[in-house]
């Protein structure tokens, strides 16, 4: 018996674009995992969950949500973002939360990022996923925020 | 069962990218790795999703578990990856 499609849907709004074009070459050969970059809208956005499930790791620049049938997404705002130490981000849930997908969990300025001299790119990625268990739905263009991304089977 | 305590290099957590590359070392492996907090229960070292979930900081050890023909080699050189994580200013 196959588990039901996890759909992950964007958690910001902005232009899909494939993990390839991500100016980190570890997300862009899929080494973290499968799945979609966003390029953001730029200017204060919130980030929101791309599933619904547990907000299992929660970091400024970073964060896994893991649904109900144990599968990790992680999203991760901007490319080096870590070295800011959180400075930008803040945090609009609390580790462990439950959410729903589209729930907000972190407000950042995408423009800020991208002042600072990073790029502002966030990776979409299916954890532990095999690659071909991941097809994308939205091609390059624009995504508003809570349009699905890509399913995850 | 072989066991190697290794600290992650100081402002090096592991975080996505340092954690892909221990994921990658030990998927290179023909045997099953463990990655565990001193006192915590170990995780699969080829799962990204658990790499993440320990958070790990820099600074901070970690204790690799390995069982079979060549765990000792095996776990020398994923010892090796986790104290070259260069930190993430670099």
């Amino acid at each position: 018996m196959s588990r039901p499609v996890l759909t992950v849907c964007a958690p910001v709004p902005g232009r899909a674009r494939s993990l390839v074009d991500v100016p980190d070459p570890v997300f862009a050969a899929a080494l973290v995992g499968p799945g979609v970059a966003v390029d953001p809208e730029r200017g204060p956005l919130t980030a929101r969950a791309p599933v619904s499930g547990r907000l299992a790791t929660l970091r400024p620049h970073a964060y896994v949500v893991i649904s109900d049938d144990e599968r990790g997404v992680l999203v991760h705002l901007g490319i080096d973002t870590v070295q800011l130490a959180g400075a930008g981000f803040e945090l609009l849930a609390a580790q462990g939360d439950r959410v729903v997908a589209g729930g907000p969990v972190i407000g950042w300025d995408a423009a800020r990022i991208e002042a600072g001299g990073r790029s502002p790119v966030c990776p979409v990625v299916a954890l532990d996923a095999a690659p071909e268990a991941v097809s994308r739905l939205a091609a390059d263009g624009v995504v508003p925020a809570g349009t699905e991304l890509f399913e995850w089977r | 069962m072989v066991e190697r305590s290794v600290t992650v290099p100081p402002g090096v957590g592991l975080h996505a990218r340092p954690a892909s590359l221990l994921v990658q070392a030990a998927a290179g492996a023909s045997i099953s790795v463990t990655v565990a907090r001193p006192d915590g229960d170990p995780v699969n070292a080829r799962s990204i999703l658990a790499l993440l979930g320990l958070d790990v900081r820099g600074g901070e050890r970690v204790v690799l578990r390995a069982d079979g023909p060549g765990a000792e080699e095996t776990l020398d050189r994923i010892a090796r990856v986790v104290t070259a994580m260069p930190p993430a200013d670099g």
